[in-house]
């Protein structure tokens, strides 16, 4: 058995987890009471018909009136054939407003996410290599200043300075400047560094407290010895092996990120993304829009985890895919 | 952000109405939305307008012109929140009517000087029981569906809003009762079952221009979620390349922006009985609204010059009026600030009985709030106090001395506060302490509950001076509560529907689900959550806030005077002259009895980029938004 059985079988398993996490939500949902079928009920007394029927009327034209394993078959059916329902709020099917959402979304979470997973480790590896020195204070000072300030407040407060003092970003994002242009990195320049300061203070510091387990392990002063160069030392000696544990701690944090403050900032900055869509979507109490946003944020944390897997399989060579 | 005026989430009747009475033709409605976080809309007037008159009379530079102004540019707003749908027969969200009034106009509006103005088509009348629609002829929709007919409407009306399943959002205003009737190819009547002096001004008349044939498949299949979630009326697509609108809808992007662009072929360029400057109408080459969610990002947009117009806050009117590059417009509405009290049976929390039921409590509590400095402290001065069911500017606003001014004068302070209180309570266990402060029957200070908006600062601010007025004047202690409007309006403000309705005298939806004993989920006291429209150009339609058993009544008020009389009356009057004493009687009698505490009407501030010709300081603004241009 190898990687390759290791990686198909993991993906298996991720198909299930989502299969699993979908029912239950199925399961949630129908034990919920129906918004649709109550506001039936309110129209009607409202307009002096009976309520039973028109909730009668609701279940049947929804089909909640089918047997239960029926409307699970179904709901499963729409759901991994992507018909996700229409959007109230929108007035367009769910898997448009993903669609169009996830656009903007990666277009300033795929810089974030590149710059936080090279940055973070870095700077806890130079303030690790320069212990107690007055450059690890600095490091770890705008670590923890990025951490600590709230990403909405700190976002407003530079679009204050750089849009509204100096002018060299618009305020508002605009949708029509092509992706891969100056104008597009103008517009994303601040969400990302408001992102990317948010996220990597415990990266760093995570990454800081490994590699100092190691800057002065046997196999580094050995190295050392050998006359291999600092930096080698730093990237193969210290790095790699500080990274299995901090794999783990990135992806959590990138994931609840992702779901967290990408929507403080979407909301700050207008940017139309999957953080906005969802929080609208909770706000106008659009079902169909939650539950389609939310299955996406699903699908992407079990592709997290299966990378983050297979990112330790690669790092440590002691971790065996054989039996697992 | 949820819009704390306008209720939006109602549905029914009075929703409807309630939309329809902000404003036709681009009013600027919503474009204060409580100062604190709202949709700027696009208000409109002639620059010149502004005599200080909130109906206005002047129209300014729209008449008599010389030259007409350039065309060029993009005029670009911002508002808070995206849009649910553009779908004329269901949209019910005022910010939505606003932009699609840029790409497909309604049936009428009004000038300042409540001048009825047409745009689609003229209502006559006689006698006031049969209206006659005539339509301008030349109007054409887009794509294949040729010029707009009499036919389009009575379609319209006869087969989706008077049907009993398309559920469409002017269902309410066509009871089957009014007969319509196709009267030539660009005319059609409607025959009302009582005269009404003021039928254009309850704007039930009011249609948007909806093809026939677009419509009919779906009428043949009583298809009504198909109309609601078919794209050509969600998009606006049928008026695609016709002539209906100033603008034509470019693109939407649902949370971002809606562009649109100009339309060469607007129908009232050729009209004669317009201003003007219609003649070359509209004259900005692109029209961009923007959904900027946070208020320091559109705040920051109007001061760096990257929008043209804005609400702003009434605590940021002055700084940002100060600023070279804007002006600042008060612009009346007609929605109130008011207090409500919760009169079912799971309000008053404080211990047995509701004194909220009583009017001398009531009445005490009026005298407990100081409205002038309420206006001036918390509105800093842009709203005006309010004492009955309309603005001091409505023409149906009685004279002074007729009400009772409560919260000025001798109706303020503790003194007057107490002694109705004092009376109100005589007949119950409850008292006064030595130390002034109102006590339960078991001898603990009487505690309420006030909730208001989470979010929304300037509410906040009032609900905190209303505590602090109660606490001084009345001894009572207020606890101030945030809340979401959406979480407010379902567990506390609507009623739940009883399963068996019969058992009740009525049950008139969630909003008046029954009498006092049929409650909300959750107990609740006081609320600061919604204002409420005042109609101030028809207040017939404000019977539904005052009526025991209307399908708007969720504080379970019972009037202690004959309002079901005195509005049957008003709804059966046949000039406005006999119209006249009829609401004098009723807002003097709404001022006596207290309903809710009726505090201010605040006036939307909306910051406008000052090259921008056209907004005024009237109720109107907004009414002429195609004649609007940048003087460079």
């Amino acid at each position: 058995m190898g990687l390759g059985w290791y990686i198909a079988r993991r993906v298996a398993w991720s198909f299930v987890v989502t299969f699993i996490i979908v029912s239950v939500t199925w399961g949630l949902l129908t034990a919920a009471p129906n918004p649709e079928v109550q506001q039936a009920a309110q129209q009607a007394a409202l307009a002096g018909d009976d309520p039973a029927e028109a909730q009668d009327r609701v279940r049947q034209l929804r089909g909640l009136d089918r047997p239960l394993h029926e409307q699970y078959i179904g709901y499963m059916t729409n759901i991994y054939t992507l018909n996700w329902g229409w959007s109230d709020s929108r007035a367009q099917p769910v898997t448009e407003a993903v669609t169009e959402a996830l656009y903007y979304t990666v277009q300033y979470s795929v810089p974030w996410t590149l710059l936080v997973v090279t940055l973070g480790p870095l700077v806890g590896l130079y303030s690790s290599a320069n212990q107690y020195s007055w450059k690890d204070h600095l490091a770890t000072g705008f670590a923890f200043f990025g951490y600590a300030i709230p990403n909405f407040f700190f976002g407003i407060i530079l679009l204050l300075i750089f849009g509204v003092e100096l002018g060299w970003i618009p305020i508002t994002y605009n949708t029509d400047v092509p992706v891969f242009s100056v104008e597009n990195a103008i517009q994303l320049a601040i969400p990302v560094f408001v992102l990317v300061t948010g996220s990597i203070g415990g990266i760093m510091r995570v990454s800081r407290n490994e590699s100092s387990e190691f800057m002065n392990a046997d196999f580094v002063k050995t190295a050392r010895a050998k006359g291999v160069s600092t930096y080698r030392i730093y990237a193969r000696h210290v790095l790699r092996p500080t990274m299995v544990p901090l794999s783990t701690t990135m992806v959590a944090q990138l994931l609840a990120l992702f779901t967290g403050s990408s929507i403080l900032v979407e909301v700050v900055f207008s940017i139309p993304g999957l953080g906005r869509l969802l929080f609208r979507a909770i706000v106008a109490q659009d079902t169909s829009v939650v539950l389609g946003t939310s299955l996406f944020f699903v699908f992407v944390a079990t592709i997290g985890n299966l990378l983050q897997d297979l990112v330790y399989t690669v790092l440590d060579p002691r971790i065996s895919f054989d039996d697992r | 952000m949820y819009d704390r005026r306008g209720d939006d989430e109602r549905r029914g009747m009075n929703r409807r109405a309630w939309l329809k009475a902000l404003g036709v033709a681009g009013v600027t409605g919503l474009a204060g939305c409580s100062g604190d976080d709202g949709n700027a809309s696009t208000g409109t007037e002639s620059a010149t307008a502004t005599d200080g008159s909130e109906l206005g009379t002047s129209e300014g530079t729209s008449t008599g012109m010389d030259e007409l102004p350039e065309v060029s540019g993009t005029y670009r707003t911002d508002i808070s929140g995206s849009l649910a749908t553009l779908n004329p027969l269901y949209n019910n969200e005022q910010g939505a009517a606003d932009v699609m009034s840029y790409a497909l106009d309604l049936g009428y509006g009004f000038r300042p000087g409540t001048e009825y103005f047409p745009q689609l088509y003229d209502l006559t009348t006689d006698g006031g029981d049969v209206w006659v629609a005539s339509l301008r002829e030349g109007l054409q929709f887009g794509g294949d569906y040729g010029e707009v007919t009499a036919e389009d409407f009575v379609y319209q009306i006869t087969e989706l809003h008077q049907s009993d399943w398309a559920a469409t959002a002017d269902a309410p205003s066509w009871p089957s009762e009014l007969n319509v009737e196709r009267t030539g190819t660009y005319e059609f009547q409607i025959e009302l079952p009582n005269p009404n002096p003021l039928y254009p001004e309850t704007y039930d008349p009011l249609l948007y221009p909806i093809p026939k044939a677009l419509l009919e498949p779906f009428v043949g299949e009583q298809d009504a979620q198909g109309l609601e979630n078919n794209a050509e009326l969600t998009e606006l697509q049928f008026v695609e390349g016709g002539n209906l609108g100033a603008y034509s809808l470019e693109s939407w992007n649902r949370s971002s922006n809606i562009t649109f662009t100009r339309n060469e072929n607007y129908y009232l360029r050729e009209a004669e009985d317009v201003p003007d400057r219609f003649g070359n109408a509209p004259y900005f080459e692109e029209l961009e609204v923007q959904v900027t969610q946070e208020q320091a990002a559109r705040l920051g947009a109007l001061e760096a010059g990257q929008t043209d117009s804005v609400a702003v806050p009434p605590n940021r009117v002055t700084e940002f009026d100060g600023m070279d590059g804007v002006d600042v417009y008060q612009i009346p509405q007609p929605f109130n600030e008011v207090c409500v009290y919760n009169m079912r049976d799971n309000g008053w929390t404080a211990g047995p009985g509701n004194l909220f039921q009583k009017k001398k409590f009531r009445q005490g509590l009026g005298c407990a709030v100081n409205k002038q400095a309420l206006v001036q402290g918390v509105f800093r001065d842009y709203a005006q106090v309010q004492y009955t069911w309309q603005p001091q500017w409505s023409q149906w606003y009685p004279d002074e001395s007729e009400i009772m001014q409560f919260g000025t004068g001798d109706l303020y302070g503790p003194e007057a506060t107490r002694s109705r209180i004092r009376e109100a309570i005589s007949d119950t266990d409850y008292s006064y302490g030595n130390d002034g402060q109102l006590l339960t029957p078991s001898g603990d200070q009487v505690e309420l509950s006030l909730y208001h908006s989470a979010g929304q600062n300037t509410e906040r601010n009032m609900a905190q001076y209303i505590a602090q007025e109660f606490g001084d004047n009345a001894g009572i202690q207020v606890n101030v509560q945030a809340i979401d409007g959406t979480q407010f309006t379902n567990n506390y403000w609507q009623q739940q529907v009883p399963d068996d309705p019969s058992q009740y005298e009525w049950s008139n939806g969630p909003y008046n689900a029954g009498p006092r004993e049929v409650t909300s989920a959750n107990p609740w006291d006081m609320s600061v959550v919604f204002g409420l429209n005042t109609y101030p150009l028809n207040p017939t339609t404000a019977s539904v806030f005052f009526s025991r058993d209307s399908s708007y009544n969720p504080y379970g008020y019972y009037p202690s005077w004959d309002a079901e009389e005195l509005f049957q009356r008003a709804n059966s009057a046949a000039s406005e002259e006999e119209l006249q004493p009829i609401f004098t009687e009723i807002f003097k009698n709404v001022a006596e009895d207290q309903p809710m505490g009726m505090l201010a009407f605040p006036a939307d501030t909306v910051g406008y980029s000052a090259g921008i010709v056209g907004p005024a300081e009237n109720f109107f603004s907004g009414w002429n938004f195609p004649t609007w241009y940048r003087n460079e």
